[in-house]
């Protein structure tokens, strides 16, 4: 997918003023969020089990070519044929390829990031493979021809209404107003393309590397139909997404599954160790895991290594202010919010995405939402100043800063600024706050007053009051 | 530092109350002196650097922030009625100076002296009672920059001081926590999301009733009541010393300029 995230803010404009939209997003994202917040205050060990998993994604990170090397390792052993895909072009490659080699006409897909990342239905595309997304979410976005909103739910920002809409313009439904018709009819759809796909298409929420097992987390079971029921499974997944060992694994569903939807396990737990064996009752004939790195690697050897950290549960962009306002839309790739504010400039480049970091008001909900303890906040602030060394920032922006400190560095210089400043807002407004001021805080001033300097400030006051004294 | 014996502190104004509400500033002084801290004013501080640092423009920053450093007296408290500010100092500095030593440990030391000022009362005064005159009901904003981490000591010294006005009625409003779309240079950057934000946050303060909303951040309170004054809601912003001092008159007609 090609990023779209120097448009942030006219797409947040546009999200702004969608009536529509933002019934959608108070919802969707109010509800969501509530169901987290209680799943979380209702869960006694969150605050231990956040450190647990912080600590052991940590750890798993600074050793990650070994553990990379055991799951590659045993996932063969047991049958599974592992691809490595160093950027998206290559990863597209791999998937064209597959798809070619092993007769695929028809692919379902479940919801993956990792396949957004690479554009993979671009390759099946090329491959001349038809391809449905099985995702109800993904389904009906994919339908509407909108990109995804949400990690975990890419229909987020629809009403049902809306949904309603594109059921009966491109499918011919008779609308309906109710979740339970709405998914009935997408269901009906899917499960057709279920008995005839050749392929399934997942991403993978964890790899666990002592055992080459992949492990698929859903709450709507697509994402099991589609790799249990065709001929072939492919798996796109991030090279971060490995942990050692089963063992592991509970203290991540607890978290994961509480952060992104508020239950307090997944619907679904599907494991796939190797393809069906002998004796196995359902499964995948053919097992194909594609492990992408697109920047991962470079990303890992730097400051914001515990990024990889994530574990992709959603719970910073239902805590985000601003995510609430705007929707996923503005930010323009396939990570929105917060974790997307971090990622998009990482992975696609931060003059790209130099908008991202700054869409922030760094209150901090996202850090403190994170079940894996992402520094989110943090990075935000560091990515702010990296686009000041990686030449990215206005000079207007770097004139301003210079300014500032020069008039920051001598409190008389300050104190004759603030007369100055007051004596103007005086003839401006007589003292009253002001209701309009001039570019660049035009904006501040639309629906908002701004207070006019002191006639006295306070070190003046001070001075007046008690003397020199300090 | 020993409580016990006199305690000094240094007012850390931040530059937006002195420029902007110096009876904030006043309020603060008030509040300390009635608990027998003896109050003074470095006058030589500025600002703490944080519009530079949130903007990414850490060399201007730095600069600034050094000049904070070189403001305050040797020992002795710094008390701020800004949250933000109190925050700049506490993880903000440390990320400032990583790469320079010397400086981060006396930044490093300046933060363990510097507490935002109901922290600094419940903390290190061990008020429960501010002894506040004020009258009516008050809803609060908890800003999001109230420092957490280190110096977590008593759960919410906002809340425990508000409570315990005889006169005061604290109503809670939905979503105190919520950021209310300051952010500073995200609020100029970003004015139409960011007062999308406010409106939200201005609605949840009025279905409270409260006649008053308190805050204990200098940027929460200009945008709160920068809203409130362009609309005339029937609500008045106050910073949370104000309430706890009992709101001062505001004194511009004092003496020639
Ligand atoms: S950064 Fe944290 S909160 Fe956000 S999606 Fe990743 S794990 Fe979840």
């Amino acid at each position: 997918m090609e990023p779209d995230s120097r448009a942030f803010e006219r797409n947040a404009l546009k999200a702004l003023s969608d009536k529509e939209l933002q019934d959608a997003l108070e919802n969707a994202v109010g509800r969501i969020e509530a169901r987290r917040a209680a799943a979380v205050a209702s869960f006694d060990g969150f605050e231990a089990a956040r450190e647990r998993a912080s600590g052991l994604r940590r750890e798993t990170l600074s050793r990650l070519g070994d553990h990379l090397a055991r799951f590659i390792e045993e996932a063969e052993k047991r049958g599974a044929v592992v691809h490595v895909a160093r950027d998206a072009a290559q990863a597209r490659g791999i998937v064209a390829r597959v798809a070619r080699e092993e007769g695929v006409a028809l692919a379902v897909r479940s919801k993956s990031t990792a396949a957004e990342e690479i554009s993979l239905d671009d390759a099946l595309r090329e491959a001349g493979v038809e391809e449905v997304e099985t995702d109800l979410g993904g389904y009906v976005a994919r339908l509407a021809g909108e990109p995804p909103s949400h990690i975990l739910s890419s229909a987020f920002h629809m009403t049902r209404e809306a949904v309603s809409r594109v059921f009966e313009g491109k499918l011919g439904e008779p609308p309906a107003a109710d979740a339970a018709t709405l998914s009935a009819i997408a269901r009906k759809r899917l499960e057709e393309s279920f008995s005839r796909a050749g392929m399934g298409v997942s991403g993978a929420n964890f790899l666990v590397a002592e055992t080459g097992s992949v492990v698929l987390l859903s709450n709507d079971g697509n994402a099991r139909a589609g790799a249990l029921l065709p001929r072939v499974h492919l798996v796109v997944a991030g090279i971060e997404k490995v942990v050692p060992r089963m063992a592991d694994l509970p203290v991540f569903l607890r978290l994961l599954s509480r952060s992104a939807s508020g239950q307090p396990l997944p619907s679904y737990v599907s494991i796939l160790t190797g393809p069906r064996r002998d004796g196995d009752a359902e499964g995948p004939q053919r097992l194909h895991v594609l492990l992408i790195d697109c920047g991962r690697s470079a990303i890992l050897e730097g400051k914001y290594r515990d990024a990889l950290k994530c574990i992709r549960c959603g719970a910073c962009l239902s805590a985000c202010p601003v995510y609430g306002c705007v929707g996923g839309r503005p930010y323009g790739w396939v990570y929105p919010g917060p974790i997307g504010a971090v990622l998009t400039p990482l992975l696609a480049g931060l003059s790209e995405a130099a908008a991202l970091p700054d869409a922030s008001t760094l209150c901090g909900a996202c850090s403190d939402a994170c079940p894996v303890k992402v520094p989110l906040s943090a990075f935000l602030l560091e990515l702010r100043s990296d686009t000041r060394f990686q030449g990215l920032k206005a000079p207007a922006e770097i004139a301003w800063a210079k300014g500032y400190a020069s008039v920051m560095k001598r409190a008389g210089v300050l104190e004759a600024l603030e007369r100055i400043l007051g004596e103007l807002s005086r003839l401006v407004s007589k003292g009253h706050p002001l209701s309009g001021m001039p570019y660049p805080f035009a904006g501040w001033t639309e629906r908002r007053d701004f207070p006019s300097v002191a006639r006295r400030p306070f070190r003046k006051l001070w001075k007046i009051r008690r003397g020199a004294r300090e | 530092m020993d409580p016990k014996g006199p305690v000094s502190a240094s007012l850390f104004f931040s530059c937006s109350a002195d420029a902007f509400a110096p009876d904030v500033c006043f309020a603060a002084t008030e509040l300390l002196e009635r608990f027998g801290v003896k109050v003074g004013a470095p006058l030589s501080q500025t600002c703490c650097g944080q519009p530079a640092f949130f903007t990414g423009n850490r060399k201007e920053a730095r600069a600034v922030a050094r000049k904070l450093l070189r403001s305050f007296p040797d020992d002795g408290y710094i008390v701020t009625p800004s949250g933000s500010c109190a925050a700049m100092v506490h993880d903000g500095f440390p990320v400032l100076f990583r790469d320079e030593p010397r400086t981060l440990a006396a930044a490093r030391a300046f933060a363990e002296r510097t507490y935002e000022l109901s922290r600094f009362l419940v903390d290190v005064l061990g008020v429960t009672d501010p002894k506040s005159p004020f009258t009516g009901t008050v809803t609060y904003h908890e800003s999001c920059r109230l420092p957490k981490g280190p110096k977590a000591g008593a759960a919410d010294p906002p809340r425990t001081l508000l409570r315990s006005i005889p006169g005061v009625a604290l109503v809670e409003m939905e979503e105190a926590g919520r950021c209310c779309g300051f952010g500073g240079v995200f609020s100029v950057r970003h004015p139409q999301i960011s007062c999308a934000m406010t409106e939200r946050k201005i609605e949840r303060i009025l279905a409270t009733g409260a006649e008053y909303v308190a805050t204990a951040d200098m940027g929460c309170l200009l945008n709160i009541g920068g809203m409130i004054s362009r609309y005339g809601y029937p609500v008045k912003a106050l910073h949370l010393a104000q309430v706890l001092a009992g709101a001062p008159r505001v004194e511009e007609e004092e003496g020639p300029p």
